[in-house]
């Protein structure tokens, strides 16, 4: 499937509806059956479907409606993880998960997502992962000790997974690993466990940093001059990076550091309901074109839609495409 | 409690609710005189078999209610048929008590009476948009007028005569948190070049001296160079109060900024520092911030309404005294709040001033229960979703009011937007954290000098902070042996 020059795509997730938040707590507190709100699931993701493509985005994710957060939904279904309570007063809270004994290699079943995905659309499309860094910070570990030999284990077990994703059709696969900015001292192990993960993975391979976006808000302060030169060395395609809050300036890295990595330019900010208007787009891509060339730049928000209201979500991922539109007929595309 | 009338049992059902011990006397003799009242045939029986008494002791010395009021209920267009009388076991003079329990009673079943007792400054209105709180708003705004006629600072009319949030040893502790957090994140080499703290609702401006006296010691005793990263920032939104500050604070105008600010929405005025604040500090803001209430009644929800009204006496004497013509009153309250005191048509400064205290001290609201089919269709405020405060009433709670907070839960959503992803927020307020605590006291309103004051909903406030990804905790304000005052203060939710 051949993509225009500057691709548009979400980061993964699309804005969540009240209505279904309030579903899942239902589900929570056991007043909606599993067979209920999968149901329900899959009317959301179909919708969100139709709202990217609507918007006309070029790769288009399942919105990852399905998913409480980031990171039970990885929890919930890897062997050996144990969650003692599965019952929550709200659906976006973490469940107390533990492991405490060797994961087993088994599948999580991602790929019926994937494939549900794949079905409701003639567009390229995305799956989006959370990283081993990011769930073993999460995770409790009464077995391993090490977070490193943690993390590579879980590695291990979710590389049958992106293999698995890979036969199943998903040509374009996305690991968030939100919380390298957290914790920068771990970068180093962070990356060997990465490459563990996608390692023999037939896809492309986009690896998503930021800096939060629990509750909408961010988790931590910096820049991404932590990242370098360490993530060089990560065996992936594409770094999909947040510009649009934090500012262009950490895109001088792409100048002091050269690199082959494709670009995802975060040029929506996820975190304030203010929808931009299509030329600061293109303004904030004329500034990432400056440093990497636009045969390598993907066209993205900063971060997952999953807090901003849908009419502000699909606002500003319209507004995202019509900037994209801008820049490509300035390149005289 | 069942009060016999001739060969009928008729049914008076009377609420004892959170009576100070030693008001037990007191509350009984109220008790034995409202059942005689029932009993003797003064009231009709047909407004008996539908009334609920709630007796209460109102802590607040002057309010907005009389001592015995009525409160209607009404769905839509229609009036229910039953009703409320509460009776404040403070107001009630025991000789006419009887008298004015019946006569309430009379006047339930003649819509016309309370025309002809009151003088309604506004109709019913939701509590929170009502008169009462451009009262409120004029006397920040014009603060120094009203000290100067009532010969004292507004923060005698605090509880001991002082504010708990200049307490020395409180600000020490807080600026000891303070600095050890920016210790942390210098060591991570994360501190900003800059340290932005926010102070909202400066009072006197001496905590804000207060704390930066003491952040500047304890900086220059650890040799850590912060004070002169520091960038405090004094936000309110009376002016007069903000100048204040500004005297206050002049040993530090380097690094103070002084800013106006709508209390409901500090992030309009403050969007620049999106995520930047490392403290916000607030003091007696909340209490102070217009608010709704919520009553359940048999398991019923009921949203209130109120308007504005003085006593036709009360209103007959402002009238003489000041030379309104009695019809033109409600038009010269609306003309006070629209231009402030001191242009009064045909008034002197002082006569505008008086004017001013008069009409606040007499003015009273009625409140009428309107029917809600669910908690979904209350006005909620800005960013509450809807299913947060469905779950936070629950299931089974029969006889219930609260606030809603309103303005307290809008400047919250639109303050906690500042704070750095290691910032906190501290709120020190008189808080009630769980549901059940509104039925032992009076939370409000009460009159507190020229201004209002409410308890702070602080169970939904958590709730909702929770939901926009802080965990809100209370502690006890122990720094003063007797203080209500709580401590507000957020941490990051996973």
């Amino acid at each position: 499937m051949s993509l225009p020059i500057l691709p548009t795509t979400v980061v993964g997730s699309y804005s969540m509806p009240g209505w279904l938040e309030r579903l899942k707590t239902e589900y929570f507190v056991r007043r909606i059956s599993r067979q209920e709100l999968d149901e329900i699931h899959d009317a959301a993701v179909k919708a969100a479907i139709k709202d990217q493509e609507v918007v006309g985005l070029d790769i288009i994710s399942d919105g990852e409606l399905r998913r409480d957060n980031m990171i039970d939904y990885f929890a919930e279904r890897l062997p050996g993880v144990q969650t003692d309570h599965t019952s929550k007063k709200f659906y976006y809270d973490f469940y107390d998960s533990v492991v405490r004994g060797k994961l087993p290699m088994a599948s999580l079943r991602l790929a019926d997502d994937f494939r549900f995905l794949a079905s409701f659309t003639d567009r390229a499309t995305k799956f989006c992962v959370t990283g081993p860094h990011s769930l073993v910070k999460r995770i409790k570990d009464e077995y391993y000790k090490n977070e490193e030999a943690f993390a590579t284990d879980l590695a291990r077990v979710m590389n049958m997974e992106l293999k698995e994703l890979a036969r199943a059709g998903a040509k374009f696969i996305q690991i968030d690993e939100p919380y390298y900015s957290g914790f920068p001292e771990d970068l180093q192990w962070g990356v060997r466990v990465l490459n563990t993960l996608v390692e023999g993975v037939d896809a492309k391979i986009a690896l998503h940093v930021c800096y939060g976006n629990r509750y909408g808000k961010p988790s931590w302060a910096g820049n991404y001059r932590y990242l370098f030169p360490t993530i060089l060395e990560a065996n992936v395609q594409q770094l999909t990076l947040e510009f649009a809050r934090r500012g262009g300036e950490d895109l001088e890295l792409f100048k002091e550091f050269p690199n082959k990595f494709e670009l995802g330019v975060g040029v929506i900010d996820v975190k304030t309901h203010e929808v931009e208007t299509a030329e600061i787009i293109a303004e904030r891509l004329r500034k990432a074109l400056k440093f990497v060339p636009a045969e390598r730049i993907f066209v993205l928000p900063d971060c997952g839609c999953l807090h901003l209201p849908q009419e502000v979500a699909f606002a500003k991922l319209r507004t995202m495409v019509q900037g994209t539109k801008i820049i490509r007929k300035e390149l005289g595309g | 409690m069942q009060a016999r009338q001739d060969a009928a049992i008729n049914i008076m059902i009377l609420h004892v609710n959170h009576i100070p011990p030693k008001q037990t006397a007191l509350a009984a003799s109220v008790v034995s005189t409202l059942v005689t009242a029932a009993c003797e045939g003064q009231a009709p029986a047909r407004i008996l078999e539908n009334l609920n008494v709630h007796l209460e002791w109102l802590q607040y010395k002057t309010n907005f209610r009389e001592a015995i009021t009525l409160r209607r209920a009404t769905r839509g267009e229609e009036v229910l048929p039953w009703f409320e009388v509460g009776v404040d076991l403070r107001q009630v003079r025991p000789d006419s008590l009887k008298e004015e329990f019946v006569n309430v009673l009379t006047d339930a079943a003649d819509p016309a009476a309370s025309l002809r007792k009151r003088v309604y400054l506004e109709p019913f209105t939701t509590v929170r948009s009502g008169l009462i709180w451009r009262f409120n708003n004029m006397f920040w705004q014009h603060l120094p007028l009203w000290e100067s006629a009532s010969g004292h600072g507004f923060e005698k009319a605090l509880p001991g005569g002082t504010s708990d949030a200049n307490h020395p040893e409180a600000i020490a502790d807080a600026v000891a948190d303070f600095w050890t957090l920016l210790k942390d994140l210098d060591s991570h080499n994360q501190l900003p070049a800059e340290i932005f703290a926010l102070e909202i609702g400066v009072g006197t401006g001496a905590r804000a001296c207060a704390w930066l006296d003491r952040f500047r010691t304890l900086d220059r005793e650890r040799s850590t160079q912060y004070y002169p990263r520091l960038r405090f920032l004094l936000a309110d939104y009376s002016m007069p109060t903000l100048n204040r500050a500004m005297e206050a604070v002049r040993e530090h105008r380097e690094l103070a900024s002084f800013l106006a600010v709508d209390a409901l929405d500090p992030f309009k005025s403050l969007s620049f520092l999106r995520f930047k604040v490392l403290s916000i500090h607030l003091t007696n803001v909340y209490d102070n911030l217009p608010t709704d209430e919520i009553v359940v009644r048999d398991g019923k929800l009921y949203f209130v309404e109120a308007r504005a009204y003085v006593p036709a006496p009360i209103a007959a004497r402002i009238c003489e005294a000041f030379g309104v013509q009695p019809a033109e009153l409600g038009r010269s309250v609306s003309r006070l709040l629209e231009v402030g005191p001191q242009h009064l048509h045909h008034a002197s400064l002082e006569q505008g001033v008086t004017f001013w205290r008069s009409v606040w001290d007499a003015v009273r609201l009625e409140e009428r229960y309107v029917a809600i089919q669910s908690i979904l269709d209350a006005p909620l405020p800005a960013g509450v979703k809807p299913g947060l405060l469905e779950n936070f009433v629950g299931e089974g709670v029969m006889n219930q009011r609260f606030h809603l907070s309103s303005g307290a839960l809008e400047s919250f959503l639109n303050t906690v937007p500042l704070l750095h992803p290691r910032g906190y927020l501290q709120v020190q307020d008189i808080f009630v954290t769980k549901l059940d605590d509104y039925g032992r006291m009076f939370r409000g309103p009460g009159k507190m000098d020229g201004s209002i004051v409410n308890w702070v909903n602080g169970a939904l406030l958590a709730e909702v902070g929770a939901q926009a990804g802080y965990d809100v905790h209370f502690a006890p304000f122990h720094y003063r042996e007797g203080s209500r005052t709580s401590t507000l203060y957020t941490t990051h939710r996973e």
